[in-house]
């Protein structure tokens, strides 16, 4: 965990309201794993407040000095302010941070809904790079708020679902989840908590390891403020430092709380 | 150039600081995060999240919000118990060069002083910050902080169970915030702290409920401080014991702004979250105006801003 002022190399709407800002941060993208996040400041002065949890999004080994590259959406003042900076700008970013992904095979299914393809990206350059094979479930609502395939790894098997049907299958990820999961030893999923509750209820990814990344909203993001404290089977879990991925069957779903 | 305050005139040990600066109790969690960032040892002290008899799991999500400015945070006390906490992490803190004051929070009056009675003897504990002011649990907490008469009868009771260094950490949340500095210091505080956070709210419009989990959370941050300031001077002009500024402060700017009102030593915690790096830039920033002021001791500076 390493706080440095990285200047940004580019920053542009590569979807509706969705940037994607690259910035060489060596002492970071060096340290960090698919999963992992940074916590971006996202004002010069005291408004907005606190920082911004980002997913790293993909991290470029090749380039000198070493890339990072943030993929977010634009949903409040501060996402807004990170989009309006500039090629030249500095940001002050506080990473790697949290626990990513941890891979124990060599067949992988990933399921991103929407921005969630954010830290998916990653892991699916990393694996590939180490011969694993990848099939990747894009969903989104239509077409044009789909991540560009282009942008994807090569070697990546993709299949596509938009809620209206204008690419691929009409209708959610997990619509295509039962018929790929027999292919994969892992499934490594990234979207809202409303497709992680339809996941969780699937029989066909019952018994296997299915990991998530978490949200919530973080004060600090290194395990200090206790602020984004989730309840887990195994007692209460800080979203920033021991996830923010987590085992699929460790949450605990409001549903499923009993009492009040 | 000396920076080094004491916290603890009247006590026996003492708590010596060798600068004023220090973490705020619920912000730094138990010290390890920011070790790994920051060379905690220069700091003047670090201060832990308040502790229980009882491990504690907190309130439910939502806990935090951003406001302009500012954070409004409920977390309910969440902490692993006083035993983890003398077996797990005051082993750690007794190889540190930086002393360590340990925020205490009871469900009663007898909890406070038990607490106090198991951290005693306890290496790489230096002091004890009696928590009477959080404004997010139903028992204890604020609760024991708006009565003089309780507060006094909490402090007594931990002062009566320890010779640590023991400072009270007061609520703004009440009508006249010296009369229950005055109780506290007559019931034998060394030090006073202040303030804790101020109670708030937020309705999240689209669901039309409090956005927080518990419907009430703290307000912290650039936002509070010219509340906390003026509790600050108000206070330190009521009681003869040092006082610990807290509340929003960001910048050596704002640290100087506390001494001057007269703070011996000052917490910072919102700040440091954002900026790790913030107490330490403090501290240079405070060495830099000495150096440009000429001012050989920090203590020169202790409520210089009062009128006469």
């Amino acid at each position: 965990m390493k706080q440095v002022l990285a200047t940004v190399l580019s920053n542009s709407e590569v979807l509706p309201d969705i940037h994607l800002l690259c910035s060489p941060a060596p002492e970071i993208a060096s340290e960090s794993m698919p999963g992992q996040f940074v916590m971006v400041r996202t004002s010069e002065d005291h408004d907005p407040l606190l920082r911004r949890p980002l997913a790293i999004h993909r991290v470029s080994p090749l380039a000198s000095p070493i890339q990072l590259a943030l993929l977010f959406s634009v949903v409040g003042r501060g996402t807004k302010w990170l989009a309006q900076c500039k090629e030249g700008d500095e940001i002050d970013l506080l990473g790697p941070l949290g626990h990513g992904f941890r891979v124990q095979s060599r067949h992988l299914l990933l399921v991103a809904g929407g921005i969630g393809i954010a830290p998916l990206v990653a892991l699916a350059e990393n694996e590939l790079a180490r011969g694993a094979h990848v099939t990747l479930i894009l969903g989104a609502p239509t077409q044009d708020q789909l991540y560009p395939a282009h942008l994807l790894p090569p070697g990546i098997e993709l299949l596509v679902a938009t809620e209206d049907g204008s690419d691929g299958q009409k209708g959610m990820a997990t619509d295509l989840l039962a018929n790929f999961t027999g292919k994969a030893d892992q499934v490594f999923a990234c979207g809202p908590v409303a497709m992680y509750e339809v996941m969780s209820s699937q029989t066909s990814i019952k018994g296997r390891s299915v990991q998530v990344s978490m949200e919530a909203r973080m004060g600090c993001g290194f395990g200090v403020c206790l602020g984004c404290a989730i309840e887990t089977r195994q007692g209460m879990k800080l979203v920033c430092q021991d996830g923010p991925v987590f085992e699929l069957e460790d949450i605990i779903w409001r549903g499923e709380k009993g009492g009040d | 150039m000396n920076l080094s305050v004491e916290l603890a005139p009247y006590n026996k040990r003492g708590l010596q600081l060798k600068n004023p600066v220090m973490t705020a109790s619920g912000t730094a969690g138990y010290g390890m995060e920011y070790a790994e960032l920051v060379d905690i040892e220069r700091l003047g002290a670090i201060v832990s999240k308040a502790i229980t008899l009882k491990p504690r799991c907190g309130n439910p999500q939502i806990r935090l919000a951003e406001t302009a400015s500012g954070l409004l945070n409920s977390i309910g006390l969440q902490n692993v118990g006083v035993d983890t906490l003398i077996k797990e992490k005051a082993p750690i803190w007794s190889t540190w060069g930086v002393p360590v004051i340990v925020n205490i929070a009871g469900e009663s009056i007898a909890e406070y002083g038990e607490l106090a009675h198991r951290l005693e003897g306890v290496a790489g504990v230096s002091g004890i910050e009696i928590n009477v002011s959080c404004p997010n649990v139903a028992m204890g907490g604020m609760e024991f902080g708006k009565s003089p008469e309780i507060a006094a009868a909490v402090t007594e009771a931990v002062k009566s169970r320890t010779t640590l260094p023991v400072m009270v950490k007061l609520t703004p949340n009440v009508t006249d915030i010296t009369e229950i500095a005055r109780a506290v210091v007559e019931a034998g505080a060394d030090a006073i702290s202040l303030i804790n956070t101020l109670t708030g709210m937020i309705i999240d419009v689209s669901t039309r409920k409090p956005l927080l989990g518990s419907v009430s959370g703290g307000l912290s941050g650039p936002a509070i401080k010219p509340i906390a300031l003026y509790m600050v001077y108000q206070v330190s002009q009521a009681v003869d014991v040092p006082i610990i500024g807290c509340g929003g402060i960001a910048s050596a700017d704002d640290a100087l702004e506390f001494i001057m009102a007269g703070a011996t030593a000052i917490q910072m915690g919102t700040a440091t979250m954002v900026n790790p790096n913030a107490p330490l830039e403090v501290v240079e920033g405070l060495e830099r105006f000495m150096d440009s002021e000429g001012i050989n001791d920090i203590a020169e500076l202790v409520g210089v801003a009062r009128l006469p």
